[in-house]
């Protein structure tokens, strides 16, 4: 029998070990993220429609049909709008977080409750909030009424408070998981730093924003890439909350733009000219991100 | 070494294999029947709870009647089933039977993807075409150009004569005897009357009417959406923009309707069952529940008419049952859509939950008149269906994208944001250019 063992078919045999085990990562990556991404691609420049069966070339029609839509930049705009909570969940996250970190009373109960919108379920959470939020019955208007005098705003239906409505609901969902990664990452600060400086006399304060903070940037970092990635693609909640994105279509987001797009005119080709623009903008955002980051993203030893 | 290697290959190459399978549809259905087997077609529709249960029945009757069929019923809520029948016919999958909404007639047809049942219509075992209402058949009905006339595509599910409700209690208490055949009323009458009604304040008012029916007010006024060939928006007619303004002021000016963030906090429907609303417009449909919830006495009556014409006008609409051009068995499927619409059993069971007016005729006559429950004056439905019932111009187009446009945008005039002719010329040009369109994809095919 010949010897099995010599170096060239140990290393033919490790090379194909190797190809076995990524196989199915590959597989997977190319059937649900390359063939679609393609399929995509090509669909942007068709006129591709589902229930007609259509499917010809029609070149750059659909990128100039919906940078001319009025939809599209009022979409547009309220995408960007979604981008709000970012800042003030990133805020209250981090000042959970350090009340966690220095065992405040309550933080364990506390932690568990922040946590709980992540976990439960998005429709069940819409239907809260439907109710919470509305104008004759809600919770919040009747306690404005009752405890203030105030009238409050038709939270759902007005085309100028929807998005707010929507703002404050994605603030409030991810303060809990935004408070346990900074937490972690507040664990990892080597307890070092912070002897130096109070044998150097620095307050509480002071110690925060020079060191905690700093320390914090990689974490941060990623929520925010993270988060604008996100926020971008907002779209459960525009269509639980309202039907055809709101008055005046004040609260579609260029995501449910593209879904009403597709499936409810089956113009899949011009949605996904849309969509193909977008994912491009999302990217270049993220490039960007990524740039600047050298300059505020402390990098380690 | 060998054993160990050997093993660990077979693991790898099952983890990758199911990977691969284990994402693909597990509800295929076997294609390999041999002749003389079951054949199973799917349906697909939406209903409330009540609605679903009356389908089962009929569908377990349907099964007693062809027992070569097996019927997998799909329900889906009415706002996501669009979505899941494109969905279904792009990937090839079209249900045998599903519900049809008769805006998308002309488009559906065009596209090829309902099959043509005017022979099965004529030539069949289960009905008499001149036994079903005309106008049911009628709204199913394309040649190409035009709705109306021609190839029969879809049977009717039901057809729906909107109606005026009203709150018998509540129009007694004000002393006001409703309209009749012979006495109807005038706009005015009709605001009049609601005023009567209006009273309270906060948690208990009373509204005299919930939204009015935007059909009847234009129809009747004598406008119209569109032109007579149906190529032309005429929404800035001054007949149209006076009755539009005429139905926002209700609210705005008179006070007698919800306002739009009051219906929003709380429908028109449940609303008028608490005994808050004095007289609305309701479906057949609407039987059920009120025959289960309301806790007082209701009827029907006429609509008002405009006193510029006298004429009377309120839409009728409805459901089709379309059979899929690429069924693998179009007689169980086009047997299963007849029996659905017009078996006597299934239609009996309908009439008597309350759910609809039947679709034949002489069951009409003579059954559903002389049952025994609210509205007394059901002959309403009826003279409706008969008279002056039309049906809604958005589903005489070929899609109603123009129809969607307006609606849009309308609470700015329910709201008080914008007077009715501003809002009506303001978005005119979009609605003629979605209707051109339209106008240009018909041709095109």
């Amino acid at each position: 029998m010949a010897n099995k063992n010599t170096s060239a078919s140990m290393k033919t045999r490790e090379r194909l070990w190797g190809l076995a085990f990524i196989t199915p990562v590959v597989l997977q990556f190319l059937i649900f993220a390359a063939v679609p991404l393609t399929i995509a691609i090509v669909a942007a420049f068709t006129d591709w429609n589902i229930v007609r069966g259509s499917f010809e070339f029609v070149g750059l029609d659909n990128f100039v049909g919906f940078l001319n839509d009025k939809k599209f930049w009022t979409a547009t705009a309220n995408t960007a709008f979604m981008l709000l909570p970012i800042p003030f969940y990133l805020v209250l996250g981090v000042l959970f977080a350090l009340g966690c970190h220095h065992n405040t009373p309550g933080n364990r109960i506390f932690r568990v409750l922040f946590f709980l919108p992540y976990v439960s379920s998005i429709v069940a959470v819409v239907v809260l909030w439907k109710w919470l939020f509305n104008y004759e019955y809600g919770l919040v208007n009747q306690v404005l009424m009752s405890w203030f005098g105030i009238q409050g705003p038709n939270w759902l239906g007005d085309p100028d408070w929807i998005k707010t409505t929507i703002v404050l609901m994605i603030i409030w969902k991810m303060i809990g998981i935004t408070s346990i990664y900074v937490h972690a990452a507040m664990k990892n600060i080597p307890e070092s730093f912070y002897e130096a400086a109070r044998l150097d006399g620095a307050s509480p304060v002071r110690m925060f924003f020079s060191i905690t903070l700093p320390m914090l940037t990689p974490v941060l970092f990623f929520l925010t890439v993270v988060g604008i990635i996100g926020s971008l693609q907002t779209f459960v909640e525009v269509q639980l909350f309202t039907t055809d994105g709101g008055r005046n279509y004040s609260a579609g987001t260029v995501t449910y733009y593209i879904w009403q797009k597709a499936f409810v005119s089956s113009e899949m080709g011009y949605a996904s000219a849309v969509a193909v623009m977008f994912g491009l903008a999302i990217l270049a955002v993220t490039i960007f991100q990524f740039r600047m980051s050298k300059r505020w993203v402390y990098e380690g030893e | 070494m060998g054993r160990r290697s050997g093993m660990t290959a077979a693991s790898l190459a099952a983890v990758a294999l199911a990977l691969v399978t284990g994402c693909s549809d597990a509800s295929e259905p076997a294609t390999d029947k041999p002749a003389g087997e079951k054949s199973e077609i799917t349906f697909m529709g939406w209903g409330s709870p009540q609605e679903v249960e009356v389908f089962e029945t009929m569908i377990a009757q349907y099964e007693d009647r062809f027992p070569d069929v097996t019927v997998e019923y799909i329900t889906v809520p009415a706002p996501d089933f669009n979505t899941k029948l494109q969905t279904m016919i792009g990937s090839g999958q079209t249900p045998d039977v599903f519900y049809l909404i008769p805006d998308y007639l002309m488009s559906w047809v065009d596209a090829g993807v309902l099959a043509n049942m005017t022979d099965f219509v004529a030539d069949n075992e289960m009905f008499d075409e001149s036994n079903i209402w005309p106008a049911a058949l009628a709204t199913y009905s394309t040649d190409g150009k035009q709705t109306g006339v021609g190839d029969i595509y879809a049977l009717p599910k039901d057809v729906g004569p909107w109606a005026l409700a009203y709150n018998k209690e509540l129009l007694d208490a004000a002393g006001i005897t409703p309209a009749t055949a012979d006495d109807l009323w005038t706009w005015d009458e009709f605001t009049a009357a609601a005023t009567a009604i209006t009273a309270g304040e906060g948690t208990n008012k009373v509204y005299g009417t919930a939204g009015y029916s935007l059909e009847s007010a234009v129809w009747s006024n004598g406008a119209d959406w569109l032109n007579a060939d149906l190529n032309k928006v005429t929404v800035t007619d001054p007949a149209f923009v006076e009755a539009l303004q005429w139905v926002a002021d209700l609210s705005l000016v008179e006070g007698v309707s919800p306002s739009q963030e009051e219906q929003e906090s709380l429908g028109s429907t449940q609303r008028f069952i608490e005994g808050r609303i004095g007289m609305m417009g309701i479906g057949p449909w609407s039987q059920a529940q009120l025959w289960d919830e309301a806790e007082f006495e209701w009827d029907i009556m006429p609509w008002p008419v405009s006193p510029a014409t006298g004429e009377e006008a309120v839409w009728f609409g409805g459901i089709g049952f379309a059979v899929s051009s690429s069924s693998k068995d179009t007689k169980a499927a086009m047997n299963l859509a007849a029996f659905l619409s017009v078996n006597e059993d299934a239609q009996r069971t309908n009439m008597e939950m309350g759910q609809a007016v039947p679709n034949l005729i002489d069951m009409t006559k003579n059954e559903f008149l002389s049952m025994d429950r609210a509205p007394a004056n059901k002959a309403e439905f009826v003279r409706i269906l008969e008279e002056y019932g039309r049906r809604p111009t958005q589903t005489k187009t070929f899609n109603p994208e123009w129809f969607s446009v307006f609606n849009s945008g309308l609470s700015a005039v329910y709201s008080g944001d914008m007077t009715a002719a501003e809002y009506a010329s303001s978005v005119e040009a979009e609605m003629q250019d979605l209707l051109d369109k339209g106008i240009a994809e018909q041709d095109a095919s």
